[in-house]
């Protein structure tokens, strides 16, 4: 039985952000890999939707993307976190914390 | 904030799609790469790398296109897209899309044209202050046909007495007085007013000051205000004639203002003068007399009541001045007062025609976007095929509607831009047709109304093409659905037919009515009869120095070799109507009369006639007939024996059935003494036939004729003249006239024919309206019918061809489509009857004249459809009949 989960609706967002904020600068590929090792086998990232979700955030101007040159001397785009960002994950991360509060609670046995 | 960066970005991203997309692109790319050696560096074989890295990353042209549709606006790439196939599908059926076109063009163009005429004369605000509690009182007496009594002087006081819910009540007549020092001396047509009326009609001075309550009374000096109309035509726009001394006749007065920009009510007039301009205004018998009626009334409203209250007060206060004078108030005479809104009162003459008018651009409307929803539904019908695949690969229906929509969007602003730019000239046209029923159109201004009716029909006509045709079912493929399409096609043909039959048969009954006033005859000569005005007052002479003018003027016009007759009369005729009472007209519908041993009307009805004064020879040389006794000759003088000549109508009410010739005829009427005519007798010396020189369609009227030498009333000179060209004589008159008298004015020089011509226009622009409206509507809707019968035939080629294979003669065939058309054309005249029936009742209720066209125009209308829808089927039907069976088989 297949037990890894689709990713829930927005949070990629959210864990693209907070990879952006922990790791600094990174490539689309290098978030791609760190989602993956972070994810293990619990959670299905397709990673062509990275790079619309980058696309997006791009457009709200939460990240910035600069052209350099990766460990492997290869051209890549590096997305930094903007302080637009910042705020956003933050307000997003306590949201959510609340939320997964209240839905661990409601699914607690009593 | 991040919502108006998106909306930034997307908006950027649409407009420069290739450089992110390129970014995006390489960004892929890259990822792979690193991807790839990753995996490979994992130990997994080139090929199989690779292959891992794409199904991970998903398909990278999906993602692309998601990515795009993230950056851009992707409902706008749609719908250029859209755009783009329906700009290339229009221009490849040039006929489809310049028939459409033209179509729309015409019914948009007519609504636009007419809502703005509608718009600018009935619904834009008059300019006066506070218009909406402006109001018009009339008095009228039914029972002795006269629809606008007037007021008197008493009868204004009473009712100023006893009314609380208007405030103010305004006075003004009418006078035609000679207007001496503003250039050439000329008779105008004056307002006498009282000198609270321009407050009550809510109007300001453009220049100078309006006659006010110190004007009042019979001690001021004269003051005139000269209408914008004149002060901007007559007299170029003068400052200077501020100030000037004139003379009214033989009242001096000061021009002290211009009045704004105004619809004139009740006359247009051009000056407006205050009451001691006008001695009559100030005589005895005009104050105390009650029936010397010759006053309009205005009023204003009271804040905080309404017109059913104002009514109401209305009713009681003249309830009690008819029961105070029992005499004069006869039951007979159905006295009535009334009260409406100036504006109304001002557009009633207008709306009934406007509302035909805007009826038939509607229908216009409706014949032609049927009409193009027929050509959409036959061109539907042939695109089945591309509309199933499309429908197929489209993810709903709904976005196969989109690009109908845009297609019927395009075609219809196409049209509606055509539409506007047809409808500026029309309008300025129809405003000037309009300006006969009503003097607001006169300073009608063309707006952006036109522009907004195009947007507005385009839209409806866009949505209603759009949605016209059934879209094949996404899941039952290619499909034939011909038979529903047929069915449409002639549902819409009926209705172009039933729109059409109503518009021709309104066309039908105008046409009807001016061939009628066309043919019928005056009674007297009109062509080559010149009429001046020569008018009498106000140069300072004597009455014997006035008789001898225009003998003289008689005498020696009559020297010029062109000339036939020379005669003199009181009124032009359908020109002098309106004008305010008379001396030899005092009141509307004439002066009562008597004759000795006469007999009395069995209803105990006193007849009234109407005054005139003609010199001798008139009746002669204007081409009346004499019936009994003589006409005025030389002899019958100011100081001769006082005679008249009675009209037909009058004899007949006097003297039924006996000679009236050397009865003694006497004005019998109470006015009659008010304005100085003598009771004493007059002998009846003549009876000519009648003639109504006021309608142009002739009532029977009664007319009394007063020698012109014994009444000197007018001063119209009538010159018969021999040649061609009656025009060629009026520079001979003018300087004939001013050698006799320097500063006589001689105005208005023109021909009877030509004055009948311009009292008849309105009939004629009617027609030619309507006309055009009506043809418009038939072109269309034949070329409907043949479109449709074209459509069926060659959806039936197969079947044709099949009968003539078994035996058929072509001739059935024939047969076959002609019937078919004579069905859509009968149901569309049936249903045209039952429609138009239904629409006469409904707007009858509304618009008092409304009427069916009658029996011959429906006829007439049926006829002309029949012929040429059958026409139109005759085409289509030939062509059915040539099909060669041989190709019809094998077809499809």
């Amino acid at each position: 039985m297949e037990t890894r989960s689709p990713i829930l609706q927005g949070t990629l967002d959210l864990m693209v952000l907070k990879t952006l904020e922990q790791l600094g600068p990174l490539h689309g590929y290098g978030i791609a890999r760190r989602l993956e090792q972070v994810g293990q086998d619990a959670m299905v990232v397709n990673q062509g939707t990275i790079y619309l979700c980058l696309v997006r955030l791009m457009q709200k101007k939460f990240i910035s993307a600069k052209w350099g040159t990766s460990d492997n001397n290869r051209k890549a785009r590096f997305y930094s976190i903007t302080r637009a960002g910042r705020a956003q994950l933050k307000l997003e991360a306590e949201s959510w914390v609340r939320i997964s509060g209240v839905i661990g609670r409601v699914l607690q046995p009593e | 904030m991040p919502s108006v960066y998106v909306a930034l970005a997307r908006l950027a991203g649409f407009f420069r799609p290739h450089r992110h997309d390129v970014e995006f692109h390489l960004e892929l790319r890259e990822h792979i790469a690193m991807a790839i050696d990753d995996k490979m560096r994992g130990g997994l074989p080139p090929e199989e790398a690779r292959r891992t890295v794409l199904v991970e990353l998903g398909g990278v042209t999906q993602l692309r296109e998601e990515a795009r549709a993230a950056r851009g606006l992707p409902w706008l790439d749609g719908l250029l897209l859209d755009l783009k196939l329906a700009i290339r599908q229009l221009r490849r059926n040039t006929g489809f899309t310049i028939a459409a076109v033209v179509t729309l063009a015409l019914g948009i163009g007519a609504n636009a044209a007419m809502f703005s005429v509608v718009r600018g004369v009935l619904l834009r605000p008059l300019p006066n202050d506070d218009e909406a509690h402006l109001l018009y009182l009339r008095q009228s007496a039914s029972g002795l046909g006269v629809e606008n009594a007037w007021f008197s002087v008493p009868e204004i006081n009473d009712l100023r007495g006893r009314l609380t819910k208007i405030t103010r009540l305004a006075e003004f007549s009418t006078t035609q007085p000679t207007l001496f020092g503003l250039g050439e001396a000329r008779e105008v047509r004056s307002g006498v007013v009282d000198g609270g009326f321009f407050e009550v009609m809510g109007l300001r001075a453009s220049l100078g000051r309006l006659i006010g309550p110190a004007d009042d009374g019979p001690g001021v000096p004269g003051v005139v205000v000269l209408t914008h109309r004149f002060w901007n035509g007559a007299l170029g726009s003068d400052p200077t004639v501020i100030g000037k001394a004139v003379r009214l006749g033989g009242q001096s007065a000061t021009v002290i203002g211009v009045l704004e920009p105004a619809a004139p009510y009740p006359e247009e007039t051009e000056i407006i003068a205050n009451m001691v301009t006008s001695p009559h205004h100030l005589s005895a018998t005009m104050v105390t007399e009650r029936e010397h009626r010759m006053t309009e009334v205005f009023g204003r409203m009271a804040p905080n009541t309404d017109l059913a209250a104002v009514r109401a007060e209305l009713q009681t206060a003249y309830g009690g001045i008819q029961r105070s004078y029992p005499e004069i108030y006869t039951p007979h005479a159905r006295f009535q007062l009334n009260v409406v809104p100036l504006r109304e009162q001002l557009n009633s003459r207008a709306t009934t025609i406007l509302t035909v008018l805007l009826v038939a651009a509607g229908l216009i409307f409706v014949v032609a976007c049927a009409n193009v929803i027929n050509l959409v539904l036959a061109r539907t019908a042939r695109r089945e095929s591309e509309l199933a695949v499309r429908a197929a690969l489209l993810p709903s229906t709904m976005a196969v509607r989109r690009t109908l929509l845009v297609e019927s969007l395009l075609l219809c602003s196409v049209g509606a831009t055509a539409g506007v730019v047809i409808a500026q000239p029309m309008v300025s046209l129809l405003a000037r047709f309009t300006a006969r029923y009503s003097v607001r159109a006169v300073d009608f201004q063309l707006d952006a109304t036109p522009l907004w009716i195009g947007v507005a029909l385009a839209l409806v006509a866009a949505v209603l093409l759009a949605f016209a045709p059934s879209l094949p079912k996404p899941g039952r493929a290619v499909q034939r659905s011909t038979g529903t399409s047929a069915r449409r096609l002639q549902v819409f043909a009926i209705a172009q037919i039933a729109a059409s039959f109503m518009l021709l048969s309104g066309a039908a009954a105008v046409v009807r009515t001016l061939l009628a006033l066309e043919q019928t005859s005056p009674g007297f000569q009109t062509a080559n009869v010149l009429a001046v005005n020569l008018p009498p007052g106000g140069l300072g002479r004597t009455a014997a120095q006035t008789l001898t003018f225009y003998r003289n003027v008689r005498a020696r016009l009559g020297e010029l070799p062109d000339v036939a007759h020379v005669v003199i009369g009181s009124n032009v005729p359908w020109r002098d109507i309106g004008g305010g009472p008379t001396r030899l007209n005092p009141r509307p519908g004439g002066m009562q009369f008597t004759a000795e041993g006469a007999a009395a009307a069995p209803s105990g009805e006193k007849p009234q006639a109407r005054g005139r004064a003609v010199s001798s020879g008139f009746f002669s040389a204007l081409g009346i007939r004499i019936l009994a006794g003589r006409e005025f000759n030389d002899n019958d003088t100011a100081g001769a024996e006082r005679v008249v000549i009675v009209s037909a109508s009058v004899a007949a009410a006097l003297f039924p059935g006996q000679d009236a010739v050397n009865r003694q005829f006497r004005w019998s009427d109470p006015v009659a003494r008010l304005v100085n005519f003598s009771e004493e007798p007059r002998r009846i010396i003549g009876v000519v036939a009648d003639i109504d020189d006021e309608q142009v369609d002739p009532q029977t009227n009664m007319t009394v004729y007063h020698p012109f030498e014994q009444e000197v009333a007018g001063g119209r000179l009538f010159v018969v003249t021999r040649g061609t060209k009656p025009y060629a004589l009026v520079s001979q008159v003018e300087r004939i006239v001013k050698g006799l008298a320097p500063t006589q004015p001689v105005e208005q020089a023109s021909t009877l024919e030509d004055i009948r011509a311009q009292v008849l226009s309105p009939a004629r622009v009617n027609t030619i309206v309507l006309g055009v409206f009506a043809s418009v509507a038939l072109l269309i809707s034949v070329i409907g019918i043949g479109a449709v019968l074209a459509f069926s035939v060659s959806g039936r080629t197969r079947e044709f061809g099949v009968r003539l294979a078994i035996g058929s003669p072509p001739k059935q065939l024939l047969l076959i489509v002609l019937k078919q058309g004579a069905v859509i054309v009968a149901a569309g005249i049936v249903a045209g009857v039952a429609l138009g029936w239904a629409l006469t009742r409904v707007a009858g209720a509304y618009i008092p004249g409304m009427q069916s066209p009658g029996a011959a125009a429906l006829t007439g209308a049926t006829a002309l459809l029949v012929t040429t829808g059958l026409g139109a089927a005759l085409g289509p039907a030939i062509r059915a009949a040539r099909t060669n069976p041989v190709r019809a088989l094998k077809y499809e």
